[in-house]
C-alpha cells in the first residue's frame, strides 16, 4: 500500500487541528487557534493550469469563457479563470472535487509551479499595502480582478476576489521557490492585525456566497 | 522653568512628565514635548556648536530647518531634536561641543573656499588635512557595527488625490476632493493637523479663534472615511507621475518607529505653507535669536515663554501678532521693530499701542552681541542713520515669510520671482499638480481656505469628477477675497554694502557657517550663480538643505547682478527634503530568497546552505569545505545532488522550433523524440550566455533547460528576439514546477534499476537520451494503493547526461513529489552508500571534466570559440538570423582574443585562488577556477589567457593577491578535459 506524499512549499508553525488527504496532499482544513481573522490560507495544493493560444476567444476552459480584457477574471463552478495577456490565461480550481486537466495542447499543469496563498480579513488591504504597491482597492476595477505585480519584490499574480460580510479576500500566486519567504513576509506584514494561518475551511466558507 | 499649563492651544500633557537624561544629569519634560522643547524648558540654551567655527547655536525654528538642534539621542547621532518627540528614559547628548565654557569661535572667519585653496597644494597632502578637518568638525560618530534598534516598516499607498500639508488649505482641499467620492491621502509633518492656525489666538470670526477653527477642520477631515490622514509624516520627494515619497514617525503604540511610504496619486496638491526668511545682521546666529513662529509656538503649543526680555525685529504681520500674543502671555517685550515703514495691519499696531509696546516701523536689527548667548541688540533705521542699543536675552527676528516650495520645485513647476510678495512662486504648474494656501502667497484665513477648496476641486477634476459648476463658484469666491499681501524685500542691514569691506559674521547659512562676506568673496572670484556659489561656499549644503539660506542666497546674489532686474532663482531642490535614517528607507529589508523543493531534504541531510543569486543552495554537506568525501563518492560510487534551480520550460506551437532556432546555435530542427540536444545561446556579440538541453515532448512541443542564472530571463529573451516574426508559439516557465536531481556515479544505473521497471540498460537508454517513466520502491511494485487519490509512483522525466563526467541521470519530477523522490533514492541507495553532494563538490567535479560555468569561465569578451565550444554551433541550421551567429562568423578566426585553457600547477598540491592573475610584464589573463583534484591528485584549473599563451605546454606565471612583488606560482597549459568522462 505504497503512497507518496506531495508537499506544499508553505510551512506554518501553527498546529493542524484537522486535515484530509487528497491526491497525495495533506490538506489542512483547520488549524488550532485560528482566531477571527485576518487569515492566511495555503491553497498551493489547488490545481492550477496555464492556458495559451494565439486566439483565446474561442476557448472555453471547463465551459467558462475567457474574458476579453487582460486583468479581468471570471469565477464559476469553483474555477477562477484569469485573463493574463493577449495569448495567456490561468485557470485555478478553488473549491470542489479536484478536476482532471484536459489533455489538450494548450493546457500546461503548473500546480506545482506556484504557491497560492489567500489573505482574508477586514484588514486585508492594510496588510497588503505593506508589501505591495499595486492598487488593490482601485474603484475602477470590479472584483474579481487580476493584477500582475510584485509583492515584497517578487513577481506575483494577485487576484482581488471580493468582499463577504466585511471580510475582503485576495489570492496571491508566486513561483514555488519564493513560497516560504512570501508566507513569512505576509505574516510579518499582518502581525499588527493578528494575521494567522487558517485552514481551507475558512477559505471555502468565505468563498461560497461569492460562488452563487 | 515655569510652564503655561492652561492654554487651550497646548499640545502637551502637563500631567504626564517624562524623565530623561542630558549630559548624564536627570531632567523632566512633559508628554508631547519635543526633545528640543524639553531641553529648553530645563534651561538649555546652547544646543550645538557650528561645524566650522564652533559658534554656539540655539533653538531657532522649531521645525528642524537648520542643523542647530542636531543631537545624539539614545546613542544615535544627528537626531533633529526640534521634531523628535520626547520619550521617557531618553539619553540625550550634544554633538560637536568640546567646551560649553569657551565663547564663540575665532574672531576672523576663513575666506570663502578656504578648503579648496588652502589644503590642496601639494595635492598629496589633501587626505592628511581632510582627516583632521573632519575630526575637528566633530559631528557625530558612526560605528559600522552599530545595529539600529526599533522597527522600520514600509507602506505603499494609492489614492486619487494626495495633499501635502495639513493646515487649513490642505484640509479644505482634502475635503473638497473627498466629497467627490475620491480616495484622498493627507500628509502633515507635525504630529497634528492645523498648520499655522493651530496655535494662534487671533480671530477667525467673531468669537472663534483661529486655533478653534483649525481643530474643527481637523476633526472634520479625520472623520471623513475616504480621507486617510498621516500626521508626523514628512514628504521627502515628488517624482514623475505624481509618485510621492515620505516617511512617518511612529506614535506611542504604533507598530513601527519610522516607516517609509510611497504614494501613487492621480493628482497632488501642495499646501505646505511658509517658513520664515531670516533677517541678516551681525551675529545673527547667537543662541537667544529665533524666528517668530518658534517663539510663538514655544508659548502656545508647549507653554514655554522664550525668554525674559524680548525684542522683536520682523517684516511681516505674523511677527507682530506673535508679539502681541506673547505679551499677553507674560513675555516682557521691549519693542517691536518692523523693517517695513508702512503696510502693517493697523489693527495690530493699535494692539501694540494698547499694551504699551513701543512700535518702531522702519527700524531693523543690525547687530547682536553676546558671549555664549544673546545679551544686547542694536536696532537701526533702515536708512542706517539712527541706532539704538537694547539689552535683552531674546530676539525674535524674521525678515518675512517664504513659501516651503520644495514639493513644487521637485514637481518641475516653473518658479518665478513675484515682486509683489517677494516670494518665489509657481508661474506654471505641471499637469495634475496644484498649490494652495500660504504657499501661493495668501495670508487671509478665508482666502487660504478658499484656495484649498479650489485646489481640491481642481484635483477632483483631474480624476474625472464632474465639478465644473462647483469650480466656477469656487473661483468666484476666491476672486472676491483678499489676494497675496505685499511682502517685505528687506535683506541686508544698511551698514552692509556689497563689494565693500563687509563685516564678518553675518551668517546666511547657519549649517555651514557661510557669511555674507563669503558670498562677496566668492562672487568676486567668479562664482556668480546660485549653483556655483552653493558649492564653493557650502551655503545650503548642510543638514537644513537650504531651508534657512534658500531664499536669501539668491536675493543676495541678485544684488550683484546689476544688469538684471529679476532675481536669480534658488538652487535646485533635490530629494530627500527631510533627512531620515537609512534604516527607514531600508524598511523591513526582507530577504526574499528562493528555496528548492529539496530544501528540507537537504537540511535534514546536514546541508550547509549558501545564497547563490536568488536561491538558497546546498553548498556543502559537511564541515570539510574541500568536499573530498563527496567528490570521491561520486567518482567511485553514487552521489545525488539537487539541481532544481535549473531553468525549465515548455515551448509549444507551430513555430516553436523556429523560436528555438532563433536563440540556439545548435540544430533544433531534427531533435528526435527521446533524444536530448545540448546547445548554447549567445548574445548579439556572440558571447555565450547560456548552455542547456532541448528535448522533444511531442509534435510541436519541446522541453528545454537553461542555467539557473538565465531561468528568469530566458522567456523574455526568446520573446524579444522573435518580436517581429508574428510566430505562433507559447512558452511556459516550469522552473519551479519541477525538481531536478542529478544522480551520478558508476552505481547510478544499478540504483535506478532498483526503483523502476523501465529498461535503462545502456542500449535502451543511451547517453543524451530522454525517457519518461515512474519510480517506486521495489517492494511496492506489485501492491495496490489503498486509495485512488494516493500517489503510487513518482512520474519522472529522466535525461541521461551529466555535468560531472560520470554515468549520471538528471531526474525531473513534479516539485510536490521532490522530497518523496529524494527519500526514495536515498533509501534505494543505502546499500550503495549513497551520499548527497553540494554545489562546491559539483564545481570541483565539473572542473575535472573541463566543463564551463557561465560567468566563471566566460565573461563579456569571450565568444563560443574562445571557450572551446565552437562545436556547438551548427553552421548549416543556425544561420545569420540566429542571435550571435554574425559575430561568431567574424570572430572565429580573429587573433588576439582571450582563450580558455586548462592548466596544472607545477606544485601539484597548490591550487591558485580563483581570480588570480596571469602575468608576464603585464597582465595576460586570469585564473577562472582552480582546485586540488582528489581524483587526479594534483591541482588543476581553467584560465582565460591571451591567445599566444594558449598553446599546450606553455608555462604560465600566476600572481595571487597578497604575494610578494616577485613571487609567482607556475603552471603549464594542458588539454582538457583533465579527466576522461564515462559519459560524453
Amino acid at each position: 500500500m505504497e503512497s507518496y506524499q506531495r508537499r506544499s512549499p508553505v510551512s506554518f508553525t501553527s498546529r493542524m487541528a484537522e486535515s484530509v488527504r487528497r491526491d497525495g496532499w495533506e490538506v489542512a482544513l483547520r488549524y488550532h487557534d485560528e482566531g477571527k481573522g485576518p487569515f492566511l490560507i495555503d491553497l498551493s495544493h489547488r490545481p492550477k493550469w496555464d492556458i495559451q493560444d494565439a486566439d483565446l476567444s474561442g476557448i472555453r476552459p471547463m465551459g467558462i469563457p475567457v474574458s476579453e480584457v487582460p486583468g479581468e477574471c471570471i469565477f464559476q463552478n469553483g474555477f477562477l479563470l484569469n485573463r493574463m495577456n493577449q495569448t495567456q490565461a490561468a485557470l485555478w480550481h478553488l473549491s470542489g472535487e479536484s478536476p482532471k486537466m484536459p489533455r489538450e495542447f494548450l493546457y500546461t499543469d503548473v500546480t506545482d509551479g506556484y504557491a497560492l496563498l489567500s489573505v482574508i480579513g477586514k484588514e486585508m488591504f492594510f496588510i497588503m499595502e505593506k508589501i505591495s504597491a499595486s492598487d488593490l482597492s482601485s474603484p475602477t476595477k470590479k472584483p474579481p480582478f487580476l493584477i500582475q505585480g510584485p509583492v515584497s519584490q517578487v513577481p506575483c499574480q494577485i487576484v482581488v476576489l471580493g468582499e463577504n460580510e466585511g471580510y475582503f479576500g485576495l489570492l496571491i500566486a508566486c513561483v514555488r521557490g519564493y513560497a516560504q519567504s512570501m508566507t513569512e513576509a505576509i505574516l510579518d506584514s499582518g502581525v499588527e492585525w493578528g494575521l494567522r494561518p487558517a485552514g481551507e475551511n475558512i477559505f471555502c466558507n468565505w468563498l461560497e456566497p461569492l460562488s452563487a | 522653568m515655569n510652564r503655561l499649563t492652561q492654554l487651550p492651544t497646548l499640545r502637551i500633557n502637563p500631567a504626564k512628565t517624562l524623565p530623561f537624561t542630558y549630559r548624564e544629569k536627570k531632567y523632566q519634560g512633559m508628554s508631547g514635548d519635543t526633545v528640543a522643547v524639553a531641553l529648553y524648558s530645563n534651561g538649555v540654551r546652547i544646543f550645538s556648536k557650528s561645524t566650522r567655527y564652533h559658534r554656539p547655536r540655539g533653538l531657532y525654528s522649531l521645525d528642524g530647518e537648520c542643523g542647530n538642534c542636531l543631537m545624539e539621542v539614545d546613542g544615535l547621532p544627528n537626531i533633529q531634536a526640534e521634531t523628535s518627540l520626547l520619550r521617557g528614559g531618553m539619553t540625550i547628548n550634544p554633538q560637536n561641543i568640546k567646551s560649553f565654557e569657551k565663547d564663540s569661535g575665532p574672531d576672523k572667519v576663513d575666506p570663502a573656499g578656504f578648503d579648496y585653496q588652502k589644503f590642496h597644494k601639494p595635492y598629496k597632502m589633501w587626505p592628511y588635512f581632510l582627516k583632521r578637518i573632519r575630526n575637528a568638525a566633530g559631528l557625530g560618530v558612526v560605528s559600522p557595527s552599530f545595529r539600529m534598534k526599533g522597527l522600520f516598516d514600509e507602506q505603499y499607498l494609492n489614492a486619487e488625490v494626495c495633499v501635502i500639508g495639513g493646515g487649513p488649505a490642505g484640509i479644505l482641499a482634502a475635503l473638497a476632493a473627498a466629497e467627490q467620492g475620491l480616495r484622498v491621502i493627507l500628509l502633515e509633518a507635525r504630529p497634528w493637523l492645523g498648520g499655522c492656525s493651530d496655535y494662534r489666538s487671533a480671530e477667525y470670526t467673531p468669537g472663534v479663534a483661529l486655533y478653534s477653527r483649525a481643530r474643527e477642520l481637523a476633526k472634520a477631515v479625520e472623520d471623513t472615511p475616504n480621507v486617510r490622514v498621516f500626521s508626523h509624516t514628512f514628504m521627502t520627494g515628488l517624482y514623475a507621475d505624481n509618485h510621492v515619497t515620505a516617511f512617518q514617525i511612529g506614535a506611542q503604540g504604533d507598530h513601527f518607529n519610522e516607516r517609509y511610504m510611497e504614494i501613487r496619486a492621480e493628482s497632488v496638491i501642495a499646501a505646505t505653507g511658509c517658513i520664515e526668511r531670516p533677517l541678516l545682521f551681525e551675529n545673527n546666529d547667537l543662541p537667544g535669536i529665533m524666528q517668530a513662529s518658534c517663539a510663538h509656538r514655544l508659548a502656545r503649543t508647549y507653554g514655554l515663554l522664550p525668554g525674559e526680555r524680548a525684542i522683536f525685529s520682523v517684516g511681516h504681520d505674523l511677527g507682530i501678532e506673535a508679539a502681541i500674543d506673547l505679551s499677553d502671555l507674560g513675555l516682557p517685550i521691549l519693542c517691536v521693530a518692523d523693517c517695513r515703514p508702512d503696510v502693517q495691519d493697523p489693527r495690530l499696531i493699535k494692539e501694540l499701542t494698547e499694551r504699551g509696546i513701543p512700535f518702531m516701523p522702519g527700524w531693523v536689527v543690525s547687530k547682536a552681541e553676546g558671549g555664549k548667548s544673546l545679551e544686547k541688540v542694536t536696532l537701526t533705521t533702515i536708512e542706517g542713520i539712527r541706532h539704538h542699543a537694547v539689552e535683552c536675552d531674546t530676539l525674535v527676528a524674521s525678515a518675512d515669510l517664504t513659501p516651503a516650495a520644495g514639493p513644487l520645485f521637485m514637481s518641475g513647476a516653473k518658479m518665478e520671482y513675484d515682486f509683489h510678495t517677494g516670494f518665489f512662486l509657481p508661474g506654471q504648474l505641471p499637469p495634475k499638480v496644484h498649490a494652495a494656501g500660504r504657499l501661493i502667497g495668501l495670508y487671509d484665513p478665508f482666502s487660504i481656505e478658499a484656495s484649498g477648496h479650489l485646489a481640491g476641486l481642481n484635483a477632483a477634476k483631474d480624476c474625472g469628477a464632474s465639478v465644473d459648476a462647483l469650480l466656477k463658484t469656487a473661483q468666484k469666491e476666491i476672486g472676491r477675497l483678499p489676494g497675496p499681501a505685499r511682502g517685505s524685500k528687506w535683506m541686508l542691514p544698511p551698514s552692509v554694502s556689497l563689494n565693500r569691506d563687509i563685516v564678518e559674521k553675518i551668517f546666511i547659512c547657519l549649517d555651514e557657517d557661510t557669511t555674507v562676506k563669503h558670498i562677496d568673496q566668492a562672487y568676486n572670484m567668479g562664482f556668480d550663480t546660485v549653483e556655483l556659489m552653493k558649492r564653493f561656499t557650502g551655503a545650503g549644503t548642510g543638514p537644513g538643505q537650504g531651508g534657512i539660506s534658500g531664499h536669501n542666497l539668491p536675493l543676495v546674489i541678485s544684488r550683484y547682478h546689476s544688469d538684471s532686474v529679476m532675481p536669480t532663482l534658488p538652487g535646485t531642490v533635490r530629494p530627500p527634503l527631510v533627512p531620515s535614517f537609512l534604516a527607514t528607507y531600508s524598511g523591513r529589508s526582507r530577504d526574499m530568497v528562493k528555496r528548492t523543493p529539496l530544501h528540507e531534504s537537504g537540511k535534514a541531510a546536514g546541508a550547509l546552505f549558501q545564497r547563490e543569486r536568488v536561491w538558497k543552495h546546498a553548498r556543502y554537506f559537511s564541515d570539510d569545505f574541500t568536499c573530498r568525501e563527496e567528490i570521491e563518492n561520486v567518482r567511485g560510487n553514487v552521489g545525488v545532488t539537487d539541481v532544481s534551480a535549473l531553468g525549465k520550460f515548455r515551448i509549444f506551437g507551430p513555430d516553436a522550433v523556429n523560436a528555438l532556432q532563433r536563440v540556439y546555435v545548435g540544430n533544433m530542427s531534427d531533435i528526435p523524440v527521446g533524444k536530448v540536444r545540448y546547445s548554447a545561446m549567445c548574445n548579439e556579440d556572440g558571447r555565450l550566455i547560456d548552455l542547456g538541453v532541448v528535448t522533444k515532448r511531442g509534435e510541436e512541443d519541446y522541453y528545454f533547460t537553461t542555467t539557473a542564472d538565465r531561468a528568469d530571463s530566458a522567456m523574455e529573451w526568446i520573446r524579444y528576439h522573435t518580436r517581429y516574426d508574428q510566430w505562433n508559439f507559447h512558452i511556459v516557465n516550469l522552473t519551479d514546477a519541477f525538481a531536478a536531481i542529478n544522480l551520478a556515479g558508476p552505481n547510478s544505473r544499478e540504483l535506478l534499476r532498483k526503483i523502476t521497471d523501465a529498461d535503462i540498460s545502456g542500449d535502451a537508454f543511451p547517453f543524451m537520451a530522454c525517457r519518461t517513466f515512474a519510480l517506486r520502491r521495489e517492494t511496492s511494485r506489485d501492491s495496490e494503493t489503498s486509495n485512488v487519490s494516493d500517489i503510487s509512483a513518482i512520474p519522472v522525466r529522466v535525461m541521461r547526461l551529466g555535468f560531472v563526467g560520470e554515468l549520471s541521470y538528471e531526474i525531473h519530477a513534479p516539485a510536490s513529489l521532490a522530497e518523496s523522490l529524494w527519500d526514495l533514492l536515498m533509501e534505494a541507495g543505502r546499500d550503495f552508500g549513497i551520499r548527497p553532494f553540494g554545489s562546491e563538490a559539483l564545481d570541483a567535479l565539473r572542473l575535472e571534466k573541463g566543463h564551463v560555468i557561465i560567468g566563471r569561465e566566460s565573461e563579456t569578451r569571450t565568444t563560443l570559440h574562445d571557450l572551446g565550444l565552437g562545436f556547438l554551433w551548427d553552421e548549416e541550421h543556425a544561420g545569420i538570423s540566429t542571435v550571435g551567429v554574425p559575430p561568431l562568423k567574424f570572430t572565429r578566426y580573429q587573433t588576439g582574443r582571450l582563450r580558455l585553457v586548462g592548466f596544472k600547477t607545477e606544485d601539484p598540491s597548490r591550487a591558485p585562488r580563483d581570480g588570480s592573475i596571469i602575468v608576464e610584464k603585464t597582465i595576460r589573463g586570469y585564473v577562472c577556477t582552480a582546485r586540488y583534484s582528489f581524483t587526479l591528485k594534483e591541482a588543476i584549473g581553467l584560465a582565460l589567457v591571451e591567445s599566444r599563451l594558449a598553446k599546450k605546454g606553455t608555462r604560465l606565471q600566476i600572481f595571487e593577491d597578497g604575494m610578494k612583488k616577485d613571487e609567482r606560482l607556475y603552471a603549464t597549459v594542458v588539454s582538457t578535459p583533465f579527466l576522461r568522462s564515462v559519459d560524453g
